[in-house]
C-alpha cells in the first residue's frame, strides 16, 4: 500500500473517530489537545483502524496504558529510563529524542499524533 | 432507576449477534402525553441488546458502559401497540469492548439504525457475587427470556448478559 493512500485512510479513520472533517486532520495533529480526542476515542482510533485496514491490534499496542500505572516507569511525574525504554521498545516507529529533553509524563499524549497512527500503520501492513 | 428497555431476547450468539423485541405500549410512564415512542429509547433498546450481546462474549460476570454512539439516525416512529424488532451484529470485537451495528424495525420497517461502542469495564471492577442481587438477576434473566436465547444461539453465560448493568 503506497504511504499517500496510508496516510488518507489515517485520516479518514481520525475523523470518522473524533467527528471532524479531513481537513482538520493533519499529519502533525496532537489527537488529544489538537483534535480533543478524549479516552474513549482512542478506542474508536483503534476500531477503524482495524476496519479500514484490516488489520489487528492487540490492547495497549497502540496506545501502551501501563505508562501510567505502573509506578516503576514513572517517578514524581517524570517518565524514568526504564519508562522511556518501554516505549520505545512499544513503539519502535515513534522518535522520542525531543521528549527525552523534558519526559514528564503528562507529556506522554502529545507523542500521539496523526503521523504516529500513520507509522504505525506502515509498520503493521509491513509486518 | 434503570429502565429494562428489551422485553424478550429471542437469540444470541455470543460475540457475534442478537434478535430481541421491545413492545410499545401506552402505559409507559415516559411516554406520557406524547404520539409516539422516542427515537432516543429505540436507540436504548439497541443499545442494551448490544450490552448484553458483548457481554455473553466476555466472560462470567463482566459489566459493560455505553462507549459512545458513533452514528444513529431514525426514520418514521414507533407507536403504542407496536413491537420493535430489534437485531444487533458485533462488527469487530477487541479485549476492551465491541463495535456493534444494531437496526430497529417495526413490521419490516425501519425506525432507527445505529453503530456503538461497548467497553468492557476491566475485571477488578466486577462487583463481589451478593445473594439477593443473584437471586434477582437470576430472575430478570429468565423473565427475559435470556437463557433460552443463548440455548438459540450457540451458548453464552445467563444472567451475565442482563441489560440492567448496561448503564
Amino acid at each position: 500500500m503506497e504511504e499517500q493512500e496510508i496516510i488518507a485512510k489515517v485520516r479518514k479513520c481520525v475523523a470518522t473517530a473524533l467527528g471532524r472533517d479531513e481537513d482538520e486532520v493533519q499529519l502533525e495533529s496532537v489527537l488529544s489537545r489538537d483534535l480533543e480526542a478524549e479516552s474513549i476515542d482512542y478506542l474508536d482510533i483503534t476500531f477503524q483502524l482495524e476496519r479500514e485496514f484490516g488489520i489487528s491490534i492487540q490492547k495497549d499496542e497502540l496506545f501502551p496504558q501501563k505508562i501510567f500505572q505502573d509506578e516503576t516507569l514513572v517517578k514524581d511525574g517524570v517518565v524514568t529510563e526504564k519508562g522511556l525504554e518501554y516505549l520505545q521498545e512499544k513503539m519502535p516507529y515513534v522518535e522520542l529524542d525531543s521528549f527525552r529533553e523534558d519526559p514528564k509524563v503528562t507529556k506522554v499524549p502529545e507523542l500521539f499524533t496523526v503521523n504516529l497512527l500513520v507509522n504505525f500503520v506502515k509498520s503493521k501492513v509491513a509486518a | 432507576m434503570r429502565y429494562v428497555l428489551v422485553d424478550r431476547f429471542l437469540e444470541i450468539e455470543a460475540g457475534s449477534r442478537a434478535r430481541a423485541v421491545k413492545c410499545v405500549t401506552r402505559g409507559e410512564e415516559f411516554l406520557g402525553d406524547l404520539p409516539h415512542y422516542p427515537s432516543a429509547l429505540v436507540l436504548e433498546s439497541l443499545l442494551q441488546t448490544g450490552g448484553a450481546l458483548t457481554r455473553a462474549g466476555a466472560g462470567p460476570r463482566r459489566m459493560s458502559v455505553l462507549g459512545k454512539v458513533n452514528r444513529a439516525s431514525f426514520a418514521g416512529h414507533a407507536q403504542p401497540g407496536d413491537r420493535i424488532d430489534l437485531e444487533v451484529s458485533v462488527a469487530l470485537s477487541r479485549p476492551e469492548g465491541t463495535l456493534c451495528e444494531g437496526v430497529a424495525t417495526v413490521e419490516g420497517r425501519e425506525v432507527g439504525r445505529a453503530e456503538f461502542m461497548i467497553v468492557l469495564l476491566p475485571p477488578e471492577m466486577t462487583p463481589p457475587p451478593d445473594a439477593e442481587r443473584d437471586a434477582y438477576r437470576g430472575l430478570l434473566a429468565r423473565a427475559l427470556g435470556l437463557e433460552s436465547a443463548l440455548d438459540n444461539g450457540h451458548g453464552g453465560l445467563g444472567s451475565g448478559a442482563l441489560p440492567e448493568e448496561n448503564a
